[in-house]
């Protein structure tokens, strides 16, 4: 389970500070599918860098599983990242000098599990996400659509707690689109994961159960479609 | 965890592997000429100490120098310092001129030396063939003949012999003797293997004034040649009159020629070591350039999990196998310089055994240095920052 409580998030801009999120209070559970939707400039790139551990808050409580996780330390929020969160990126971001497999094992393999169970976990993964016959291909020799479910498994391998999807549909084309739609309800339900889906695509975010609208800096629960 | 770094940086080198070749050329000349220079200084220092071992350390020279030109010793004079000093064991002075050499339509010029009997023990000459002079045949017409002269003086129908006749001025003289070549050694005057020895007396008759100016001594192994020498001036000091005693010892010449050989390998070392730090800095370059176009991948390994230190590993892991692979390569290059060096000289080509691993060593140590500081840039990079980059 996801809390966040109020979280504020200011930038320094000259000698004043603008503030992005002004007190975005949230509570997202395993197993959901949830978008977040926004325009441009209303902080979603800065709420998902927050919920990915990638940046603190100006205030405010976050908690993982009911672990606070803003305490953390450089060191330690690498681990936390490793074990709770999964990245999918809109140009997925792969490895380019990497195997399918090498790329999805990548984050087991920075938890410092040995090299075979790190490359069963891949492969196991790679089949899950449809790809059972792709493990040794290199990014470059495959589609858009399967680079995305190579990502996909690369940030669902480790198990964690949350995979946050910055517009995973938005460089493919709408077949494509429906088809990575369809494998995040599959693996949502399939693994108990709970999938946050940052885009401004109206038709993703309809596939979602839970949408969710920033704007303002503050975030408003969208009613069921 | 390490070797699977180490895989992935070499996979990540062999991916740009021009910009791989360039930072490593710079390191395997580095590498290169540190090693042949340091194999070249110990080629050279070798030589030097083969070429005593020969005459051997244990060897004075003296020579008398007087205001107009050289002195001359008295003969009975030489020949008493071993009574008088018992730390010389052996002495022998000679005569130095210079000669023509005629034999069956064949010229041999050289030096030549008037020398008593004792000059082949002292000086170490081994005879190839026949004897050298003796003290009963001081006026009989003999010569002894270095390997270089009798070589030049052989017709191809006719070669020198113990027994062949040879004409000088006005005399014919008869080989009794030839020597082994030698190495020249910076302790004699002359080239031994180019070199005509005759009896004192004979000296008289080919030159109108010969000087017995040089001698050369044989001392006590564990004599102390500074002591000796000191006896040596102040027993020829009331001998000599206007006329000076200048004096060399092998072993004093020796340290001075291996003191400056050191000195001449460490200034042979620095230079190596500039091309070394060179390639070092090329190094530094080509991974700055590699943090700054990897940036994105640095980001997503962060996001991921990757700890700054694992990517601090990294890059410096592809610093040193650079750096590595270069030196080896150095090492190889530097060894083969060096033994083409020997043998373009004529010198004796030593292997340095502490080549390949000063060689790898150094270029870890380079890797390592000039690899910290992209690797630490790469580490400290912000996350967010680095997946925005293009």
């Amino acid at each position: 389970m996801l809390e966040l409580v109020d979280i504020t998030r200011s930038f320094r801009v000259g000698p004043g500070t603008m503030p992005i999120l002004r007190g975005v209070t949230l509570r997202l559970e395993a197993g959901q599918l949830v978008s977040i939707m926004g325009g441009s400039g209303s902080g979603k790139s800065t709420l998902m860098n927050i919920i990915g551990l990638l940046d603190k808050p100006t205030g405010g409580e976050y908690r993982i599983d009911g672990q606070d996780v803003l305490q953390a330390e450089a060191r330690a929020l690498s681990r936390l990242r490793n074990r709770l969160i999964g990245f999918v990126f809109q140009s997925f971001f792969l490895l380019p000098r990497l195997n399918a497999w090498r790329n999805v094992a990548l984050p087991l393999q920075y938890r410092g599990l040995p090299e075979a169970e790190a490359k069963r976990r891949a492969i196991a993964m790679l089949g899950r996400v449809g790809l059972a016959d792709r493990v040794e291909h290199m990014p470059a020799m495959l589609s858009g659509g399967q680079k995305q479910r190579v990502a996909i498994a690369r940030a669902l391998v480790g198990e964690p707690a949350v995979v946050l999807a910055d517009e995973p549909t938005g460089a493919l084309d709408p077949k494509v689109s429906q088809e990575i739609m369809a494998l995040f309800l599959a693996l949502k339900r399939e693994l108990n994961v709970l999938i946050l889906i940052i885009t401004h695509d109206p038709g993703v975010a309809a596939q979602c159960e839970r949408r969710l609208l920033l704007a303002e800096g503050t975030i408003a629960e969208q009613p069921p479609c | 965890m390490l070797s699977r770094v180490v895989v992935e940086a070499a996979a990540n080198l062999v991916a740009s592997r021009q910009r791989s070749a360039l930072a490593l050329l710079g390191i395997l000349i580095g590498a290169a000429a540190v090693i042949a220079m340091l194999n070249i200084g110990a080629i050279a220092r070798n030589e030097t100490v083969r070429q005593f071992r020969q005459l051997g350390t244990d060897v004075l020279t003296l020579r008398v120098d007087a205001p107009s030109g050289l002195g001359s010793f008295r003969l009975a004079d030489v020949e008493a310092v071993p009574q008088e000093i018992p730390a010389v064991l052996d002495i022998a002075p000679f005569v130095l001129g210079g000669a023509t050499l005629l034999h069956e339509g064949m010229t041999g010029m050289g030096t030549q030396l008037g020398v008593t009997a004792s000059f082949a023990s002292v000086a170490r000459l081994r005879l190839r063939e026949g004897r050298f002079i003796s003290a009963h045949d001081r006026f009989e017409l003999y010569i002894v003949l270095g390997a270089g002269l009798a070589q030049q003086l052989s017709a191809p129908y006719a070669p020198v012999r113990v027994g062949s006749q040879l004409r000088q001025g006005r005399y014919v003289f008869t080989v009794i003797g030839i020597l082994e070549p030698v190495l020249q050694s910076p302790m004699m005057p002359v080239d031994v293997d180019g070199t005509a020895f005759v009896s004192i007396a004979n000296m008289r008759r080919l030159m109108p004034d010969p000087q017995l100016s040089m001698a050369v001594a044989r001392i006590h192994p564990e004599a102390d040649p500074g002591a000796v020498m000191a006896a040596l001036q102040r027993s020829f000091a009331p001998k000599l009159r206007d006329a000076t005693l200048s004096l060399q010892s092998a072993k004093q010449l020796l340290a001075g020629m291996q003191g400056q050989m050191q000195l001449f390998t460490l200034l042979l070392g620095t230079v190596g070591g500039i091309a070394l730090v060179l390639g070092g800095v090329g190094v530094m370059n080509i991974m700055l350039v590699s943090v700054a176009e990897r940036k994105r991948e640095i980001g997503v390994r962060l996001a991921i999990g990757a700890a700054p230190g694992d990517i601090r590993l990294l890059f410096l892991a592809e610093a040193v196998i650079l750096s590595l692979a270069g030196g080896a390569l150095g090492v190889l290059l530097g060894l083969g310089g060096a033994y083409a060096f020997a043998g373009a000289s004529g010198w004796q080509y030593i292997f340095s055994p502490s080549a390949a691993p000063l060689g790898a060593g150094v270029s870890v140590a380079v890797g390592i240095f000039f690899g910290f500081y992209p690797a630490v840039m790469a580490a400290r990079l912000d996350p967010i920052e680095a997946l925005r980059s293009e």
